[in-house]
Parts: structure tokens; C-alpha cells; sequence
């Protein structure tokens, strides 16, 4: 016999009992035997065993009785909860606490590293021309006007870029449709980004800080990688699902609102970007050299960047934070390719620009 | 502190069989939970929903849940928890749905997502009702179970319509800035606003309460509008109290950053330091603030609220729930998360310790209510609890 407390299911009175299984029967009475009650063992539903929690034994007419948690005989209802069983069994032991700790970590950095992106980029591959389009035709009707203005460059100087931007995309296979727009923008200053519709924006500081029409088809090289490999949709979706997934996570495991949920998102985001914008360089520096053009221009057009953009210089040393890989290691791989150009050429007793450009820092 | 009493003597037996005379007295709430056994579970089931991708979590939801209500203890007799993990994963599938809908929309035109967003307006009190629907369906207490009448009509109009009201100060400082009084036009908004803010809270409270019914009884509502206005005015204090010190500290910080920056300082592109340094200012303003006004309602809607022969007594106090929510961020934070189950215990311990029950019966005069319990939809309250909102329960 065992105690337990018996709950009619139709008012709040609690009831002491003696509790005992005779087969297939479960009988219970009062201290002083006053009442007693049986039902048959395969009408009661038992609750699923959590530590410490005390059973409530289901009966069929609304009442239950709740006998301790140490106290339920285990043999009374072996076969209900299996799978919870399973899952209780691993929640008394500190070693499965510690797996625990060890698979959320894996699982969390397997779902962000490869889960994710491979889901989001299957999503995006199947996403119709047309929602690019409209993504872009967007972004940029919310940018003209207000942090993209008109562009002050001569007609001679507009000319001369577009074609020099025309007869290098003519050059590199797979591009989907692209178009390069100048404007004005004080805002962002030298700068320059791609769209998903194919626009390249660039602005007129950074038109004017290239110094020469390599380093400027650098920078599209670079821009082109992007609508190559379809970045920005890719990291719409990428976004999207970081933010689905964290505030589900969030919304279950704590409920300490957005603020905690967004620098996670963030760091999370940023990490895709960098990714995207290695992919970007290696796609530029593939293009650059399968057109003749030595990757060094790369290294050029970074400098110029750089000289643009003084206040950058304090960020280094965020290496997570920024959405660029560092600038040093942008430049060390675009000196690399470099070389690696340079190799294939053939040619010999040029090394000098480039290794010049890399030790200025 | 906790001997409060009901101020009337008069007994009124509401049962057939009046019960025996107990002394008025005030029962707590216990909680038995403890932090090492809460870790254990919590760990186990999310690393269980992390590699079934989220399918377990409705199960894990459903354990957690069932130690929190279940180590939570009224006059020795656990609360229970009894939602179907079933539901809560189809309401989890539909919000996570939903969600990337509209984080999509944002990105292929703004006009759909704020279509999105009103539409998810629209819908907020029907999902409230439904969250406290769902809420108090799964709840129960020696085998009766709390019932949440489905007043859709009442959640529109306390949660949806009041808020326009809010325009009418909007309204009069553009009329009054446009006739050439800016600064009276702010002065009659802000009185408009705290005249009809606390009056918005105070009847929402009062619906919550009067809809909510257990064991045969219905909760009422026996406090005044008018204690709101107070429980405000004094927020508004607070948070000055709290802002005063953050700006004169910011602003000293500041200073003394560009004091030793040689380069101008440039608002476009601020550094992270700088970001870092607000954020690490401001979150304790807002965390002070919000506490103080998230300890007073709790403590309004409790104190308020009747149920039969009982009244409830909320003794929750401001500086021990700050220093409480304070360490348990810091220590969630400190360690990537892994000391949420510790935070939640210790909270869950302190407003348990802290809500009583008091009367004269002993509790024993509850019976089965005559409403229809059918099942609730899970979707509602998954929406609510990844949107955050603040039910105040």
C-alpha cells in the first residue's frame, strides 16, 4: 500500500488514501476505511515520470488520484510513456546533462554553418527572376532620392566607365543580366554594391578614387561575384531564417525578449556576409586573370578604398564583427592570385607592383 | 506583510454543506523546484529538439512546463500542467510560417510587409484570447481546471480600439503646434496621455480578471480604475530617477571618448565601442523601469482580483525583482545561456513565495464548473510567446 491524496474531479477536496493494486485492479480507501474505491488498472492513464514531479493517475470519470513521485511501483504501468521514459532516464544523469551541453553546441553550429545556408540557398535556387527584380527595383526606389542622388560625373568620364564595364562583362560567362548605375552619394561616400536585379551601384567618390580602369574593374570583378552567385537573395533568405530560427529558439528556451535575440541574429549575419564577400573576391579574382587583367588591381582599388575611408582604419581587430574580411587579408589573397597570375603567364621579373602594394601597410 | 485579512467578517456560505470555520489566513504558494534537476531536463530536451530539428520541442515544452507548474505547490497540492505536445508543434509549425512570410515580405516590397504587420495587429486580441484561453484550459489544481470565457468582442475593445484614443493627444499637439503653442500642445498630450494610459491598463486588467473562472467561480474584479493612475505617476518618476544619472553618466563617457580621439567624431559611422557603451547604460534604465512597472501591475492584478471567499495577496517588492532580473541576465549572459534554468528557478521561487491566497475556507469549496471544456488551439499562444507580448500573467 501506498499513499496518495484522491481528487473526486468534481471539487477541490483532497482526499488522503491508502493506494494498492490487487491483478488488475486499483483500490484505494481512507485512513479509517470509511470509503473505498477500485477502478481496473487499463482504464487509469497515467502522467509521464519528470523528476520530482509527482504522478497523477488519470481515472475515467475525471477524478485522479497523485501518488509521490518515488513512490509509483514501477511494474504498474510499464508499457505507457515509452519514449518519455527514455527521455527521463537521460534527465537524472549529469553525464547526459553534459552531452547535452556538448550536441546543443555541435548542433547549433552545424545548423549556422551548414544547415542553414544549404536550406536557404536550395530555397533561393528556386526562387522565380522575377521576385529578384522586384527585390531590387525595391531597395533602390528606397534609396534614390534620399541616399542616392544623381550623379555629377562628366558624360566623357560616364562613357568611358560603362564601357569599360560593358567589354569586361561581355568577357565573363554565367552573369545573369547586369547594368552599372552612377550616382552621388555623400552618405556612404567611395563605395559601391550590387543589387538583385542585376543593378551595380557605383558612387561618384569611389569613381573618383580609383586611379586607373583596372583597379575600377576590380571593384566590378568583386560586384559581379555578388550577381553571380545570387548574394543578395541568398542572404535574404539566409537573414530570414536566422531570424526565424532564433526566435523560436529564443521564444522556448528564454524569454528575455529581442534585444538579447538580436546580437546573436547579428553576429550570425555577419558571418554570412563575410563569406559571401570571399566568394565575391575569389570570383573577381578568377574573372581579372581569365581576362588578362593581373589581380593587383585588387590591391589597388583596396588601397584606394582605404585612403577614401580613413575612419575605417580603427575598426580592425573586430574580425567577427565586420561584414569585410580585414583589409590586410583581402589584400594577402589578392597578392596571392596575383602571383599565381603572374606564374601562369609565364612572365617573370615583374613581381615588383605588387609585393610593393602589400608591404605599404 | 503576510497576515493581511478580508476586511469584511461577514461569511457567506456559498456550498450546501457549510465547511468548518477556518481562521483567515493567508496560504502561499510554494516552490519545491530546484535548479540542478530543471538544468538536467532543460539541457536534455533542448539538445533532443535541436537534433530532431524542432520536432521534439513541443515535447520538451510540455516537460519543462510540467516541472515549473508541477513544483509550484498550494496548500500541498502541485498545479498541473496538461497541454498535448501535438497542438503546441502545429501551432509552432503555422507561427514559424507565418514569420518567415513576413520577414520575407520585408524584402521584396515594404507595402506587403505593413499589409503583414497590420494584419497581425488586426488579429492581436484574438490571439490574446486565445493565449489566455489556451493557458488557462491546460492549467489545473486538484483536478479542476481554470476556464478563460472567450470574450473576443471585450479583447478588440481593450486591446485594439482604446489604443486610438492614444491619437487624441497626437491630434491636439498638431493642432496646437500648427496654431502656434508647441509647447502647451506637449503639455495637454502628455496630460491626455496619462490621463487615458492608465485608465487603458487598469481595464484591461479588470477584463483579464472577470473572464478568468475556476471551480465553479468566477474571478472578480474588486479594485478602482483609479489606482492605476498612481502605479504610472509613479513610473513616470522612476524612470526619471533612472534616466537623470544615465545621461549625466553617458554624457561624461562621451566626453571623456572624444576627448582622447584624436580623429573628429563621426555620427554616420559610430565606433562599436561607442554602441557598446550606450547599450551598456540604457539596458539597466530600461530593465529599472520596466521592472518597477512590471512589479506594481502583478501586484494590482492579484491584490484586485476575488475568487469566491478568497482574495489574493501579491507581495512582490521593486529592488529584490530588479537585483533578480539583473543577475539573471548577467549570468545568462556570462554563460552563453547555460544558466537559464538557474534564473528561471530562482525567479519562479521568489513570486511564488510572494503570491498568497486568503480567506476563511480551506480551499476545499471549489467544484467542477459547468463550461463546455473543449480543446484549444495551440497557434495563439505560439505567436504570442515569440512575439513577446506581455499578458501579465
Amino acid at each position: 500500500m501506498i499513499p496518495a491524496v484522491y481528487f473526486d474531479g468534481c471539487s477541490s477536496r483532497a482526499t488522503p488514501v491508502s493506494l494498492w493494486r490487487e491483478e488488475g485492479t486499483l483500490r484505494w480507501r481512507t485512513p479509517e476505511r470509511s470509503h473505498e474505491w477500485s477502478a481496473p488498472l487499463d482504464s487509469v492513464e497515467p502522467s509521464a515520470r519528470v523528476a520530482g514531479v509527482p504522478f497523477v493517475l488519470r481515472l475515467a470519470d475525471g477524478g485522479h488520484l497523485q501518488v509521490d513521485h518515488d513512490l509509483l511501483p514501477a511494474d504498474w504501468f510499464p508499457r505507457h510513456h515509452r519514449l518519455e521514459q527514455l527521455v527521463d532516464w537521460l534527465e537524472r544523469r549529469w553525464i547526459a546533462a553534459l552531452v547535452g551541453v556538448v550536441v546543443v553546441v555541435a548542433s547549433l553550429l552545424g545548423l549556422f554553418e551548414y544547415g542553414l545556408p544549404w536550406a536557404a540557398d536550395r530555397i533561393a535556387a528556386h526562387m522565380p527572376q522575377a521576385l529578384e527584380t522586384s527585390m531590387g527595383k525595391q531597395s533602390l526606389a528606397a534609396l534614390e532620392g534620399r541616399i542616392l542622388l544623381p550623379t555629377r560625373l562628366g558624360p566623357d568620364r560616364q562613357s568611358h566607365l560603362q564601357s569599360v564595364f560593358w567589354h569586361f562583362v561581355n568577357g565573363v560567362p554565367g552573369l545573369p543580366a547586369v547594368r552599372l548605375r552612377f550616382y552621388l552619394a555623400p552618405a556612404i561616400g567611395a563605395n559601391a554594391f550590387a543589387l538583385p536585379d542585376g543593378t551595380i551601384v557605383f558612387t561618384d567618390a569611389l569613381a573618383r578614387a580609383v586611379p586607373d580602369d583596372q583597379a575600377f574593374i576590380a571593384v566590378i570583378a568583386h560586384e559581379l561575384g555578388h550577381q553571380a552567385g545570387h548574394h543578395m537573395m541568398r542572404q535574404v533568405l539566409r537573414s530570414s531564417g536566422v531570424f526565424i530560427v532564433a526566435g523560436m529558439l529564443m521564444g522556448d528556451v528564454t524569454s528575455l525578449g529581442g534585444m538579447s535575440a538580436s546580437i546573436p541574429v547579428f553576429l550570425v549575419d555577419s558571418h554570412y556576409t563575410r563569406r559571401f564577400e570571399q566568394d565575391a573576391d575569389d570570383f573577381a579574382f578568377r574573372a581579372l586573370a581569365s581576362q588578362g587583367i593581373d589581380p593587383v588591381a585588387f590591391v589597388h582599388a583596396m588601397q584606394a578604398l582605404e585612403k577614401a575611408h580613413p575612419e575605417l582604419q580603427g575598426a580592425k581587430g573586430l574580425r567577427y564583427i565586420s561584414s569585410h574580411p580585414l583589409d590586410e587579408e583581402r589584400i594577402a589573397r589578392a597578392n596571392a592570385a596575383s602571383r599565381a597570375f603572374r606564374a601562369a603567364q609565364g612572365g617573370s621579373g615583374v613581381a615588383g607592383a605588387g609585393d610593393a602594394g602589400a608591404t605599404q601597410e | 506583510m503576510h497576515d493581511e485579512t478580508m476586511a469584511s467578517g461577514v461569511y457567506l456560505p456559498e456550498m450546501d454543506a457549510a465547511p468548518a470555520r477556518y481562521a483567515s489566513r493567508a496560504r502561499h504558494l510554494e516552490f519545491a523546484g530546484n535548479a540542478k534537476d530543471y538544468f538536467r531536463i532543460w539541457i536534455v530536451n533542448v539538445a533532443l529538439s535541436l537534433v530532431t530539428l524542432g520536432i521534439y520541442s513541443a515535447w520538451a515544452t510540455v516537460r519543462t512546463r510540467r516541472y515549473m507548474y508541477s513544483s509550484t505547490t498550494l496548500a500541498d497540492t502541485p498545479f498541473e500542467y496538461l497541454a498535448r505536445p501535438l497542438p503546441i508543434l502545429k501551432g509552432r509549425l503555422l507561427t514559424a510560417f507565418i514569420f518567415a512570410l513576413y520577414a520575407l515580405a520585408g524584402h521584396i516590397s515594404k507595402p506587403l510587409q505593413l499589409g503583414a504587420a497590420l494584419l497581425v495587429g488586426a488579429f492581436m486580441p484574438w490571439m490574446i484570447v486565445k493565449s489566455l484561453m489556451f493557458r488557462a484550459r491546460y492549467s489545473s489544481w486538484r483536478g479542476l481546471r481554470f476556464y478563460f470565457t472567450n470574450d473576443y468582442g471585450g479583447a478588440y475593445q481593450w486591446y485594439l480600439l482604446v489604443y486610438l484614443l492614444l491619437g487624441i493627444p497626437m491630434i491636439l499637439v498638431v493642432v496646437l503646434a500648427a496654431g502656434g503653442h508647441p509647447t502647451m500642445g506637449l503639455l495637454i498630450a502628455f496630460a491626455a496621455f496619462t490621463g487615458i494610459y492608465p485608465w487603458i491598463k487598469g481595464n484591461q486588467q479588470q477584463w483579464m480578471i472577470e473572464h478568468h473562472h475556476f471551480g465553479g467561480k468566477s474571478f472578480r474584479f474588486k479594485g478602482n480604475i483609479g489606482n492605476y493612475y498612481g502605479v504610472y505617476l509613479k513610473a513616470v518618476a522612476v524612470s526619471l530617477a533612472w534616466f537623470v544619472p544615465t545621461a549625466l553618466l553617458l554624457g561624461l563617457i562621451i566626453a571623456g571618448i572624444a576627448k582622447g580621439h584624436a580623429q573628429p567624431f563621426n555620427p554616420k559611422t559610430p565606433p562599436l565601442t561607442f554602441v557598446a557603451i550606450v547599450y551598456a547604460c540604457m539596458a539597466p534604465t530600461y530593465l529599472g523601469v520596466w521592472t518597477y512597472a512590471q512589479v506594481r501591475m502583478t501586484n494590482m492584478l492579484y491584490n484586485q482580483a476575488r475568487l469566491g471567499l478568497y482574495s489574493f495577496s501579491s507581495t512582490l517588492a521593486y529592488w529584490p525583482m530588479l537585483g533578480l532580473y539583473l543577475t539573471n541576465a548577467l549570468a545568462i549572459v556570462c554563460s552563453i545561456g547555460l544558466a537559464i534554468p538557474w534564473a528561471r528557478i530562482r525567479l519562479a521561487r521568489y513570486r511564488a513565495a510572494h503570491l498568497a491566497i486568503v480567506g476563511d475556507g480551506d480551499l476545499s469549496d471549489f467544484v467542477r464548473d459547468a463550461f463546455a471544456h473543449g480543446e484549444v488551439g495551440a497557434t495563439g499562444t505560439e505567436m504570442d510567446s515569440l512575439l513577446g507580448i506581455d499578458i501579465g500573467l
